[in-house]
């Protein structure tokens, strides 16, 4: 029970989520992924609003059709959320947390936006260009990562700027009395909204089941996916930003062994038939990595750390998702103008196609294992170059 | 809660969403001398794989890590 409510090793929950995800493709013959539903949601909203979307051809391209329930995407983001809650429920991280001040808020909101559209424009998030498209042999799931990891650099000088710095000072304590953190006693509130979730899952259950087979083992999936991401605390956004905030790479070697797991099985089941998903390799995912790099820096998280970041009471975050919403919005009202320059005219290269199967998988394992070998050696490099002054303070001093 | 050693700095970083908490702890070791201690205190629960994580690779003592509510709290011995 204790280690059930204690955080889990990220490079325990990512490299099952790994797996799960893989598995997860063979189940749905399609690939975990967010943000497309999210912005089903945004187009939901518009036409809620009176807005006509029918013609919009993004709205096609991702299948908007049916409500949240009857669709894959939809009923997993569900189990998803509600697999974070009971996650956060049991580990007791669930407290509502305002914004500190208006630039958080900001910060939140236009983060947000940017990673939105920046995702969209790519056709994928941290998960289906990156996480779960890699997996695929996408060519672009490649070029978005780079670009992602470029735009992160960027963020982060933006966010190491004094305007985003936290107000908080260093106090002097002097004192061998820790603080009293004023927590509260949880534990019947916690059980209350247990039970709530409980019945919310059993009763989704149900209903999905009455709608088809797959569904109830969708939303199995959501739940598993919602709850390790809560265990694991896993954030995409640290894997690149605190490789430039503090030299810290445990999440991105995480996250690289994750995929180094789903690869493999994701391989199996295309080599059975399933069509691998595949999308274009153009400009669009240079630029949509580069934006969503800069946005989730800002932000403070991606689609998936908001998700369960949110089901914590981390107000910040759900701002962060209206965000993101706004994005893709943005995304869906633009696509018809910039579609045919910078996506249509590129084509959607599958590795397994142009490299061959050995060849697309070799490729994939080559890259997967050079990028493990290049954040070790950027870490050391990180720790070299800031452990210079000290020594040559030292070196003064003698 | 009583603790067998002094605590020098107390750094409140509840509010704050990642990866403030995290690049303000680093930089509170700048200000500390060697042997001081710092108690952390944070309600973004992402911290649980920065703040320890970055203390130990940069040769600290992680005294104590308490995650049994939505504010963790770590406890930092500074060596330089």
């Amino acid at each position: 029970m204790a280690s059930l409510k204690k955080a889990w090793n990220p490079m325990l929950a990512i490299p099952i989520l790994g797996a799960l995800s893989a598995f997860y493709f063979g189940l749905t013959q399609t690939f975990w992924a967010v943000t497309g539903e999210f912005t089903r949601w945004g187009a939901s909203l518009m036409n809620l609003v009176g807005i006509d979307t029918s013609h919009y051809s993004y709205l096609k391209l991702i299948h908007y059709q049916g409500t949240v329930l009857d669709r894959v995407d939809g009923i997993m983001i569900i189990g998803m959320f509600l697999g974070a809650f009971v996650a956060a429920l049991i580990s007791n991280n669930v407290k509502l947390r305002w914004p500190t001040s208006k630039i958080r808020i900001g910060q939140a909101i236009g983060g947000g936006i940017l990673a939105g559209f920046g995702a969209r424009l790519a056709m994928g998030c941290n998960l289906a260009a990156f996480f779960t498209g890699i997996p695929q042999f996408s060519l672009h799931a490649w070029i978005f990562t780079i670009f992602t990891v470029i735009g992160t650099y960027f963020g982060t000088k933006i966010i190491k700027m004094p305007f985003f710095r936290p107000r908080v000072k260093l106090q002097k304590k002097n004192s061998h009395t820790l603080a009293d953190l004023h927590q509260g006693d949880h534990t019947s509130r916690n059980r209350v909204l247990l039970i709530l979730a409980g019945v919310a899952i059993v009763g989704l259950f149900f209903v999905e089941a009455n709608k088809a087979a797959l569904l109830p083992w969708v939303l199995i999936f959501g739940l598993a996916f919602g709850f390790l991401l809560e265990k694991g605390q896993v954030c995409f956004t640290s894997a690149f930003r605190d490789l430039w905030t503090a030299g810290r790479t445990n999440m991105t070697k995480a996250i690289i062994v994750g995929m180094l797991v789903s690869t493999i099985i994701t391989y199996f089941f295309i080599r059975s038939g399933i069509p691998a998903k595949i999308m274009w390799a153009g400009p669009n995912v240079v630029i949509g990595g580069f934006v969503f790099g800069i946005g989730i820096v800002i932000a403070g998280g991606c689609e998936t750390g908001w998700m369960y970041r949110a089901m914590e009471g981390q107000v910040h975050y759900m701002l962060v998702g209206v965000g993101n919403i706004i994005g893709s919005m943005l995304l869906v009202i633009s696509w018809d103008a910039l579609a045919p320059k910078i996506v249509m005219p590129f084509p959607k290269v599958n590795l397994l196609t142009s490299l061959g199967n050995y060849g697309g998988l070799a490729f994939t394992y080559g890259a997967l294992l050079l990028s493990l070998l290049l954040v070790m050696w950027y870490e050391r490099h990180f720790f070299k170059k800031n452990s210079e002054p000290t020594k040559e303070v030292l070196a003064h001093e003698n | 809660m009583k603790t067998d050693y002094n605590i020098d700095y107390l750094l409140d970083l509840k509010g704050e969403p990642c990866p403030f908490p995290a690049m303000s702890t680093i930089d509170a070791y700048d200000d500390m001398a060697d042997e001081e201690v710092i108690e952390v205190l944070s309600d973004c629960p992402q911290s649980i794989n920065s703040i320890p994580v970055d203390a130990k690779k940069r040769g600290h003592d992680v005294l104590l890590v308490q995650q049994d509510g939505p504010t963790f709290r770590y406890v930092i011995r500074v060596h330089k």
